[in-house]
Protein backbone atom coordinates (compact mmCIF):
# COMPACT_ATOMS: atom_id res chain seq x y z
CA UNK A 1 0.00 0.00 0.00
CA UNK A 2 1.34 3.41 -1.00
CA UNK A 3 1.97 5.99 1.65
CA UNK A 4 -0.74 8.18 0.49
CA UNK A 5 -3.41 4.98 0.90
CA UNK A 6 -2.28 4.45 3.89
CA UNK A 7 -2.71 8.03 5.24
CA UNK A 8 -5.93 8.31 3.63
CA UNK A 9 -6.93 4.55 5.70
CA UNK A 10 -5.16 5.92 8.70
CA UNK A 11 -7.91 9.89 8.16
CA UNK A 12 -10.54 7.43 8.12
CA UNK A 13 -9.82 5.94 11.29
CA UNK A 14 -9.16 8.83 12.70
CA UNK A 15 -12.94 10.61 11.83
CA UNK A 16 -14.33 7.88 12.84
CA UNK A 17 -12.94 7.88 15.64
CA UNK A 18 -13.65 11.58 15.66
CA UNK A 19 -17.19 10.98 15.59
CA UNK A 20 -16.91 8.58 18.94
CA UNK A 21 -15.36 11.41 20.74
CA UNK A 22 -17.98 13.52 19.66
CA UNK A 23 -20.79 10.78 21.02
CA UNK A 24 -18.84 11.14 24.40
CA UNK A 25 -18.12 14.36 24.98
CA UNK A 26 -21.62 15.69 23.67
CA UNK A 27 -23.77 12.88 25.54
CA UNK A 28 -21.72 10.73 28.02
CA UNK A 29 -19.66 13.25 29.53
CA UNK A 30 -20.84 15.20 32.37
CA UNK A 31 -21.67 18.89 32.26
CA UNK A 32 -19.77 21.51 34.01
CA UNK A 33 -21.53 23.29 36.40
CA UNK A 34 -20.06 26.96 36.06
CA UNK A 35 -19.09 27.03 32.13
CA UNK A 36 -22.30 24.52 31.07
CA UNK A 37 -22.14 22.91 28.16
CA UNK A 38 -20.22 25.21 26.34
CA UNK A 39 -17.39 24.21 28.20
CA UNK A 40 -17.48 21.41 26.37
CA UNK A 41 -15.69 22.96 23.17
CA UNK A 42 -12.70 22.51 25.42
CA UNK A 43 -12.15 18.69 24.39
CA UNK A 44 -11.68 19.59 20.70
CA UNK A 45 -10.01 23.22 21.49
CA UNK A 46 -7.22 21.97 23.89
CA UNK A 47 -5.87 19.11 21.00
CA UNK A 48 -6.04 21.42 18.30
CA UNK A 49 -3.87 23.89 20.13
CA UNK A 50 -1.85 21.23 20.95
CA UNK A 51 -1.14 19.62 17.37
CA UNK A 52 -0.68 23.41 15.91
CA UNK A 53 1.98 24.27 17.94
CA UNK A 54 3.96 20.77 17.77
CA UNK A 55 3.08 21.01 14.26
CA UNK A 56 5.15 24.11 14.11
CA UNK A 57 7.77 22.84 16.25
CA UNK A 58 8.25 19.50 13.89
CA UNK A 59 8.15 22.29 11.13
CA UNK A 60 11.41 23.78 12.98
CA UNK A 61 13.16 20.40 13.80
CA UNK A 62 13.28 18.97 10.08
CA UNK A 63 13.66 22.40 8.54
CA UNK A 64 16.97 22.24 10.46
CA UNK A 65 17.91 18.72 9.38
CA UNK A 66 17.01 19.96 6.28
CA UNK A 67 19.78 22.24 5.72
CA UNK A 68 22.62 20.39 7.44
CA UNK A 69 21.04 17.09 5.64
CA UNK A 70 19.77 18.39 2.01
CA UNK A 71 17.38 15.78 2.18
CA UNK A 72 14.31 16.50 0.29
CA UNK A 73 12.55 14.42 2.12
CA UNK A 74 12.50 16.24 5.30
CA UNK A 75 12.00 19.38 3.47
CA UNK A 76 8.15 17.82 2.06
CA UNK A 77 8.17 16.62 5.74
CA UNK A 78 8.21 20.67 6.60
CA UNK A 79 5.64 21.36 4.13
CA UNK A 80 3.06 18.54 5.09
CA UNK A 81 3.42 19.82 8.70
CA UNK A 82 2.67 23.29 8.06
CA UNK A 83 -0.44 22.79 5.72
CA UNK A 84 -1.98 20.38 8.67
CA UNK A 85 -0.92 22.68 11.17
CA UNK A 86 -2.36 25.64 9.58
CA UNK A 87 -5.84 23.53 9.45
CA UNK A 88 -5.47 22.52 13.08
CA UNK A 89 -4.99 26.37 13.59
CA UNK A 90 -8.34 27.30 12.52
CA UNK A 91 -10.29 24.78 14.55
CA UNK A 92 -8.21 26.87 17.08
CA UNK A 93 -9.61 30.11 16.45
CA UNK A 94 -12.68 29.40 15.30
CA UNK A 95 -13.93 27.11 18.73
CA UNK A 96 -11.91 29.21 20.67
CA UNK A 97 -13.99 32.64 20.22
CA UNK A 98 -17.54 30.76 20.21
CA UNK A 99 -16.13 29.24 23.38
CA UNK A 100 -15.12 32.72 24.35
CA UNK A 101 -18.57 34.85 23.80
CA UNK A 102 -20.51 32.60 26.80
CA UNK A 103 -17.61 31.74 28.98
CA UNK A 104 -16.31 35.55 29.05
CA UNK A 105 -18.81 37.47 27.06
CA UNK A 106 -16.36 38.42 24.30
CA UNK A 107 -15.54 36.67 20.97
CA UNK A 108 -11.85 37.56 21.72
CA UNK A 109 -9.55 36.91 24.59
CA UNK A 110 -5.94 37.64 24.78
CA UNK A 111 -5.65 34.77 26.92
CA UNK A 112 -2.51 32.44 26.18
CA UNK A 113 -3.39 29.75 24.42
CA UNK A 114 -5.33 31.71 21.16
CA UNK A 115 -2.57 34.61 21.48
CA UNK A 116 0.00 31.99 20.65
CA UNK A 117 -2.10 30.26 17.97
CA UNK A 118 -2.70 33.73 16.17
CA UNK A 119 1.15 34.04 16.18
CA UNK A 120 1.07 30.32 14.84
CA UNK A 121 -0.90 31.10 11.86
CA UNK A 122 0.56 34.06 11.07
CA UNK A 123 3.44 32.33 11.05
CA UNK A 124 1.83 29.27 8.75
CA UNK A 125 -0.06 31.89 6.26
CA UNK A 126 3.89 32.94 6.06
CA UNK A 127 5.82 29.98 5.28
CA UNK A 128 2.80 29.03 2.83
CA UNK A 129 3.06 32.21 1.14
CA UNK A 130 6.58 31.87 0.75
CA UNK A 131 6.16 28.45 -0.55
CA UNK A 132 3.84 29.31 -3.27
CA UNK A 133 6.03 32.20 -3.73
CA UNK A 134 9.06 30.85 -4.55
CA UNK A 135 9.60 29.86 -8.16
CA UNK A 136 12.82 27.60 -8.40
CA UNK A 137 12.52 24.21 -5.95
CA UNK A 138 16.07 24.47 -4.63
CA UNK A 139 15.79 28.07 -3.03
CA UNK A 140 12.39 27.10 -2.43
CA UNK A 141 13.21 24.58 0.16
CA UNK A 142 16.42 26.55 1.49
CA UNK A 143 14.12 29.84 2.31
CA UNK A 144 11.26 27.84 3.83
CA UNK A 145 13.37 26.29 5.90
CA UNK A 146 15.06 29.36 7.55
CA UNK A 147 11.72 30.32 7.87
CA UNK A 148 10.88 27.22 9.92
CA UNK A 149 13.29 27.59 11.49
CA UNK A 150 12.43 31.28 12.73
CA UNK A 151 9.34 29.96 13.48
CA UNK A 152 9.98 27.98 15.70
CA UNK A 153 12.60 29.88 17.39
CA UNK A 154 9.86 32.54 17.60
CA UNK A 155 7.55 30.00 19.87
CA UNK A 156 9.38 29.75 23.36
CA UNK A 157 9.03 34.13 22.83
CA UNK A 158 5.38 33.70 22.21
CA UNK A 159 5.01 32.16 25.02
CA UNK A 160 6.90 33.97 27.50
CA UNK A 161 5.33 36.85 26.48
CA UNK A 162 2.04 35.99 27.44
CA UNK A 163 3.08 34.69 30.75
CA UNK A 164 4.25 38.09 31.42
CA UNK A 165 1.14 39.70 30.33
CA UNK A 166 -1.32 37.14 32.22
CA UNK A 167 1.01 37.51 35.31
CA UNK A 168 0.67 41.54 35.37
CA UNK A 169 -3.22 41.59 34.45
CA UNK A 170 -4.47 38.54 36.06
CA UNK A 171 -7.28 37.51 33.89
CA UNK A 172 -10.60 37.43 35.80
CA UNK A 173 -10.80 34.23 37.40
CA UNK A 174 -14.30 33.53 37.45
CA UNK A 175 -13.72 30.10 35.83
CA UNK A 176 -10.61 29.02 34.41
CA UNK A 177 -10.78 27.11 31.40
CA UNK A 178 -7.44 26.76 30.44
CA UNK A 179 -5.92 25.17 33.76
CA UNK A 180 -8.08 21.85 33.86
CA UNK A 181 -7.99 20.03 36.83
CA UNK A 182 -10.51 17.87 35.24
CA UNK A 183 -12.10 15.07 37.52
CA UNK A 184 -11.88 11.55 35.80
CA UNK A 185 -14.84 11.22 33.29
CA UNK A 186 -13.69 14.46 31.60
CA UNK A 187 -10.05 13.63 31.79
CA UNK A 188 -10.73 10.18 29.69
CA UNK A 189 -12.72 12.21 27.12
CA UNK A 190 -9.77 14.90 26.93
CA UNK A 191 -7.26 12.23 26.37
CA UNK A 192 -9.35 10.05 24.10
CA UNK A 193 -9.94 13.15 21.73
CA UNK A 194 -5.95 13.89 22.21
CA UNK A 195 -5.36 10.86 21.02
CA UNK A 196 -7.80 11.07 18.35
CA UNK A 197 -6.29 14.30 16.96
CA UNK A 198 -2.85 12.76 16.92
CA UNK A 199 -4.17 10.09 14.54
CA UNK A 200 -5.48 13.06 12.34
CA UNK A 201 -2.58 14.59 12.64
CA UNK A 202 -0.22 11.75 11.15
CA UNK A 203 -3.18 10.68 8.48
CA UNK A 204 -3.02 14.00 7.23
CA UNK A 205 0.26 14.73 7.00
CA UNK A 206 0.80 11.15 5.31
CA UNK A 207 -1.26 12.46 2.60
CA UNK A 208 0.26 15.87 2.27
CA UNK A 209 3.61 14.02 2.56
CA UNK A 210 2.93 12.05 -0.26
CA UNK A 211 1.47 14.72 -2.34
CA UNK A 212 4.63 16.76 -1.49
CA UNK A 213 7.33 13.92 -2.60
CA UNK A 214 5.33 13.17 -6.21
CA UNK A 215 5.34 16.71 -7.02
CA UNK A 216 8.81 16.62 -6.96
CA UNK A 217 9.46 13.92 -8.68
CA UNK A 218 7.43 15.85 -11.45
CA UNK A 219 8.78 19.36 -11.37
CA UNK A 220 5.75 21.12 -13.19
CA UNK A 221 5.04 24.89 -13.58
CA UNK B 1 35.98 38.63 14.52
CA UNK B 2 37.55 41.44 14.16
CA UNK B 3 37.79 41.22 10.34
CA UNK B 4 34.45 40.60 9.69
CA UNK B 5 33.41 43.75 11.76
CA UNK B 6 35.21 45.54 9.67
CA UNK B 7 34.54 44.27 6.16
CA UNK B 8 30.56 44.89 7.42
CA UNK B 9 31.35 48.17 7.97
CA UNK B 10 32.36 48.69 4.11
CA UNK B 11 29.65 46.89 3.05
CA UNK B 12 27.31 49.18 5.14
CA UNK B 13 29.18 52.39 3.97
CA UNK B 14 28.75 51.54 0.32
CA UNK B 15 25.21 51.25 1.00
CA UNK B 16 24.73 54.34 3.35
CA UNK B 17 26.77 55.79 0.55
CA UNK B 18 24.34 55.21 -2.16
CA UNK B 19 21.61 55.96 0.01
CA UNK B 20 22.65 59.50 0.83
CA UNK B 21 24.04 60.43 -2.51
CA UNK B 22 20.50 60.09 -3.98
CA UNK B 23 18.67 60.59 -0.28
CA UNK B 24 15.35 59.93 -1.91
CA UNK B 25 14.41 57.13 0.31
CA UNK B 26 15.42 58.72 3.94
CA UNK B 27 13.51 61.73 2.11
CA UNK B 28 10.37 59.37 1.44
CA UNK B 29 10.90 57.42 5.51
CA UNK B 30 11.13 60.91 7.20
CA UNK B 31 8.42 62.51 5.20
CA UNK B 32 5.84 59.43 5.53
CA UNK B 33 6.63 59.28 9.40
CA UNK B 34 5.88 62.91 9.65
CA UNK B 35 2.31 62.45 7.58
CA UNK B 36 1.57 59.13 9.86
CA UNK B 37 2.10 61.20 13.06
CA UNK B 38 -0.31 64.02 11.44
CA UNK B 39 -3.04 61.65 10.50
CA UNK B 40 -3.11 59.96 13.62
CA UNK B 41 -3.40 64.11 15.63
CA UNK B 42 -6.33 64.11 13.24
CA UNK B 43 -7.66 60.47 13.79
CA UNK B 44 -7.89 61.34 17.49
CA UNK B 45 -10.69 62.90 20.12
CA UNK B 46 -8.54 64.63 22.62
CA UNK B 47 -11.28 65.33 25.05
CA UNK B 48 -11.84 62.01 24.65
CA UNK B 49 -9.11 59.59 24.96
CA UNK B 50 -5.84 61.35 26.68
CA UNK B 51 -2.99 61.35 24.47
CA UNK B 52 -1.01 59.43 27.09
CA UNK B 53 -3.07 56.57 26.72
CA UNK B 54 -2.67 56.30 22.69
CA UNK B 55 1.17 58.14 22.49
CA UNK B 56 2.78 54.72 22.87
CA UNK B 57 0.58 52.83 20.29
CA UNK B 58 1.28 55.88 17.91
CA UNK B 59 4.90 56.60 18.09
CA UNK B 60 5.03 52.62 17.53
CA UNK B 61 3.46 52.08 14.65
CA UNK B 62 5.08 55.14 12.90
CA UNK B 63 8.20 53.52 13.75
CA UNK B 64 7.63 50.24 11.97
CA UNK B 65 5.92 51.63 8.86
CA UNK B 66 9.68 53.50 8.62
CA UNK B 67 10.73 50.45 9.51
CA UNK B 68 9.33 48.24 6.44
CA UNK B 69 10.42 51.44 4.22
CA UNK B 70 13.93 50.80 5.03
CA UNK B 71 13.86 47.39 4.46
CA UNK B 72 11.87 46.71 1.61
CA UNK B 73 15.08 49.13 -0.19
CA UNK B 74 17.98 47.20 1.71
CA UNK B 75 18.02 44.30 -1.35
CA UNK B 76 16.35 45.77 -4.01
CA UNK B 77 19.13 48.33 -4.26
CA UNK B 78 21.48 45.36 -4.56
CA UNK B 79 19.43 43.31 -7.39
CA UNK B 80 18.71 46.29 -9.62
CA UNK B 81 22.22 46.26 -11.07
CA UNK B 82 23.31 42.73 -10.31
CA UNK B 83 24.81 43.84 -7.54
CA UNK B 84 24.40 41.28 -5.56
CA UNK B 85 26.38 38.56 -7.42
CA UNK B 86 28.85 41.11 -7.79
CA UNK B 87 28.90 40.88 -3.51
CA UNK B 88 28.85 37.33 -3.50
CA UNK B 89 31.48 35.84 -5.92
CA UNK B 90 33.94 38.64 -4.10
CA UNK B 91 35.83 37.02 -1.19
CA UNK B 92 33.59 39.06 1.24
CA UNK B 93 31.92 36.34 3.75
CA UNK B 94 28.91 35.54 4.50
CA UNK B 95 28.73 36.97 8.11
CA UNK B 96 30.25 40.27 6.76
CA UNK B 97 27.59 40.77 4.00
CA UNK B 98 24.38 40.04 6.27
CA UNK B 99 26.29 42.03 9.19
CA UNK B 100 26.68 45.22 6.47
CA UNK B 101 23.34 45.07 5.59
CA UNK B 102 22.18 44.87 9.42
CA UNK B 103 24.61 47.85 9.96
CA UNK B 104 23.22 50.20 6.72
CA UNK B 105 19.73 48.95 7.83
CA UNK B 106 20.22 49.95 11.45
CA UNK B 107 21.48 53.40 10.74
CA UNK B 108 19.16 54.08 8.29
CA UNK B 109 16.26 53.12 10.61
CA UNK B 110 17.42 54.77 13.35
CA UNK B 111 17.86 57.85 11.63
CA UNK B 112 14.05 58.14 11.05
CA UNK B 113 12.96 57.45 14.42
CA UNK B 114 15.82 60.05 15.34
CA UNK B 115 13.32 62.39 13.69
CA UNK B 116 10.19 60.72 14.31
CA UNK B 117 10.62 60.91 18.14
CA UNK B 118 10.78 64.89 18.64
CA UNK B 119 8.06 65.21 15.96
CA UNK B 120 6.01 62.89 18.17
CA UNK B 121 6.76 65.09 20.80
CA UNK B 122 6.46 68.18 19.40
CA UNK B 123 2.74 66.61 18.06
CA UNK B 124 1.10 65.12 20.81
CA UNK B 125 2.71 67.20 23.65
CA UNK B 126 4.32 64.27 25.67
CA UNK B 127 6.38 65.18 28.03
CA UNK B 128 9.94 62.79 27.63
CA UNK B 129 12.77 64.04 28.86
CA UNK B 130 12.84 62.69 32.32
CA UNK B 131 12.74 58.72 30.71
CA UNK B 132 14.58 60.41 27.37
CA UNK B 133 17.81 58.03 28.33
CA UNK B 134 15.47 54.37 29.02
CA UNK B 135 12.98 55.17 25.79
CA UNK B 136 16.31 55.49 23.65
CA UNK B 137 17.19 52.28 24.93
CA UNK B 138 13.81 50.42 24.68
CA UNK B 139 13.81 52.01 21.10
CA UNK B 140 16.89 50.65 20.29
CA UNK B 141 16.17 47.12 21.56
CA UNK B 142 12.65 46.86 19.96
CA UNK B 143 14.38 48.45 16.79
CA UNK B 144 17.61 46.08 16.51
CA UNK B 145 15.32 42.95 17.04
CA UNK B 146 12.62 43.92 14.20
CA UNK B 147 16.02 44.59 11.56
CA UNK B 148 17.75 41.73 12.46
CA UNK B 149 14.89 39.34 10.97
CA UNK B 150 14.05 41.54 8.56
CA UNK B 151 16.78 41.92 6.76
CA UNK B 152 17.10 38.22 6.94
CA UNK B 153 14.14 37.77 5.44
CA UNK B 154 14.76 40.65 2.87
CA UNK B 155 17.54 39.11 1.19
CA UNK B 156 14.55 35.56 0.84
CA UNK B 157 11.75 37.46 -0.54
CA UNK B 158 13.76 39.74 -3.57
CA UNK B 159 13.60 36.63 -5.28
CA UNK B 160 9.78 36.01 -4.73
CA UNK B 161 7.01 37.93 -6.89
CA UNK B 162 5.23 40.00 -4.83
CA UNK B 163 8.26 40.97 -2.82
CA UNK B 164 6.87 44.47 -1.44
CA UNK B 165 3.91 42.33 -0.08
CA UNK B 166 6.26 39.50 0.87
CA UNK B 167 8.06 41.35 3.59
CA UNK B 168 5.91 42.55 5.96
CA UNK B 169 3.88 39.23 5.90
CA UNK B 170 6.69 37.27 6.75
CA UNK B 171 7.97 39.59 9.27
CA UNK B 172 4.69 40.30 11.09
CA UNK B 173 5.09 37.77 13.87
CA UNK B 174 8.59 38.38 14.28
CA UNK B 175 7.56 42.39 14.49
CA UNK B 176 4.73 42.22 16.42
CA UNK B 177 6.65 40.94 19.33
CA UNK B 178 9.05 43.20 20.21
CA UNK B 179 6.68 45.92 18.96
CA UNK B 180 4.26 44.76 21.66
CA UNK B 181 6.73 44.78 24.26
CA UNK B 182 8.25 48.20 23.83
CA UNK B 183 5.04 49.53 23.62
CA UNK B 184 4.33 48.05 27.17
CA UNK B 185 7.37 49.73 28.04
CA UNK B 186 6.62 52.99 26.49
CA UNK B 187 3.58 53.40 28.00
CA UNK B 188 4.78 52.45 31.42
CA UNK B 189 7.99 54.91 31.10
CA UNK B 190 6.11 57.63 30.00
CA UNK B 191 3.36 57.29 33.17
CA UNK B 192 6.38 57.61 35.36
CA UNK B 193 6.72 53.71 36.34
CA UNK B 194 9.73 52.93 38.21
CA UNK B 195 12.29 51.29 35.69
CA UNK B 196 11.77 47.93 37.83
CA UNK B 197 8.46 47.23 36.83
CA UNK B 198 9.80 47.08 32.87
CA UNK B 199 12.83 45.24 33.47
CA UNK B 200 11.16 41.67 32.40
CA UNK B 201 10.50 43.32 28.87
CA UNK B 202 13.66 44.88 28.79
CA UNK B 203 15.09 41.50 29.59
CA UNK B 204 12.76 40.09 27.04
CA UNK B 205 13.70 42.48 24.36
CA UNK B 206 17.49 42.16 25.10
CA UNK B 207 17.35 38.25 24.68
CA UNK B 208 15.47 38.39 21.75
CA UNK B 209 18.02 40.59 20.03
CA UNK B 210 20.82 38.14 20.72
CA UNK B 211 18.90 35.14 19.71
CA UNK B 212 17.67 36.56 16.55
CA UNK B 213 20.95 38.14 15.39
CA UNK B 214 22.73 34.95 16.07
CA UNK B 215 20.20 33.27 14.07
CA UNK B 216 20.08 35.51 11.47
CA UNK B 217 23.73 35.75 10.68
CA UNK B 218 24.16 31.91 11.01
CA UNK B 219 20.58 31.17 8.41
CA UNK B 220 21.86 34.20 5.83
CA UNK B 221 24.34 32.35 4.25
CA UNK B 222 21.40 29.69 2.97
CA UNK B 223 19.54 32.42 1.31
CA UNK B 224 21.90 33.79 -0.92
CA UNK B 225 24.28 30.39 -1.34
CA UNK B 226 22.97 27.26 -3.27
CA UNK C 1 -31.25 17.61 38.40
CA UNK C 2 -31.25 20.83 39.62
CA UNK C 3 -30.60 23.12 36.29
CA UNK C 4 -28.01 25.51 38.21
CA UNK C 5 -25.69 25.32 34.77
CA UNK C 6 -26.19 28.07 32.06
CA UNK C 7 -27.72 27.37 29.30
CA UNK C 8 -25.32 27.83 26.37
CA UNK C 9 -25.72 24.58 24.15
CA UNK C 10 -25.74 26.30 21.06
CA UNK C 11 -22.55 27.74 21.42
CA UNK C 12 -21.28 23.81 21.98
CA UNK C 13 -23.22 22.34 18.99
CA UNK C 14 -21.79 25.53 16.78
CA UNK C 15 -18.01 25.07 17.59
CA UNK C 16 -18.12 20.92 17.64
CA UNK C 17 -19.95 21.37 13.75
CA UNK C 18 -17.17 23.94 12.74
CA UNK C 19 -14.48 21.56 13.82
CA UNK C 20 -16.13 18.80 12.59
CA UNK C 21 -16.64 20.72 9.22
CA UNK C 22 -13.41 21.98 8.85
CA UNK C 23 -11.98 18.42 9.30
CA UNK C 24 -14.07 17.06 6.81
CA UNK C 25 -13.26 19.09 4.07
CA UNK C 26 -9.43 18.97 4.84
CA UNK C 27 -10.19 15.52 4.47
CA UNK C 28 -11.73 15.86 1.42
CA UNK C 29 -9.44 17.92 0.23
CA UNK C 30 -6.74 15.90 0.61
CA UNK C 31 -8.55 12.87 -0.86
CA UNK C 32 -8.81 14.55 -3.77
CA UNK C 33 -5.37 15.79 -4.08
CA UNK C 34 -3.84 12.48 -3.67
CA UNK C 35 -6.29 10.03 -5.85
CA UNK C 36 -4.00 8.35 -7.71
CA UNK C 37 -0.75 8.34 -5.47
Amino acid sequence: MTLARKGRWTTLVGLVLLAAVYVRALAFTPIERTQGPAQKIYYIHVPAAIWTETAMILVGLASIFFLFLKDARLDSFAEASAEVGTAFATIVLTTGPIWGKPIWGTWWTWDARLTSTLFLFFLYIGYLLLRGAVADPGARARYAAVLGICGMVLVPFIHFSVYLFRTLHPMPIILKPSAPSLPGSMLATWGFSFAVFTVLYVGFVMQRYALARARQEVPHA
Amino acid sequence: MLERLKLAWVVARKDLLLEFRTRTAILSAVVFTALVLTVFNFGRDPTAVPTIDLAPSILWVTFTFAAMLALNRAFALELENHALEGLLVSPLSRTSLYWGKLIANLLFVTIVEAVGLPLFVLFFDVPVWHVLLPLVGVIALATVGFVAVGTLFSAMVIRTRFAELMLPVLVLPFLILPVAWAVQVTARLLAGRPLAEVAWWLRLLGAYDIVFVTLSTLLFPHTVDE
Amino acid sequence: MPETFPHNAGYMIAAYTVAAVILVAYALSLYRRTRGL
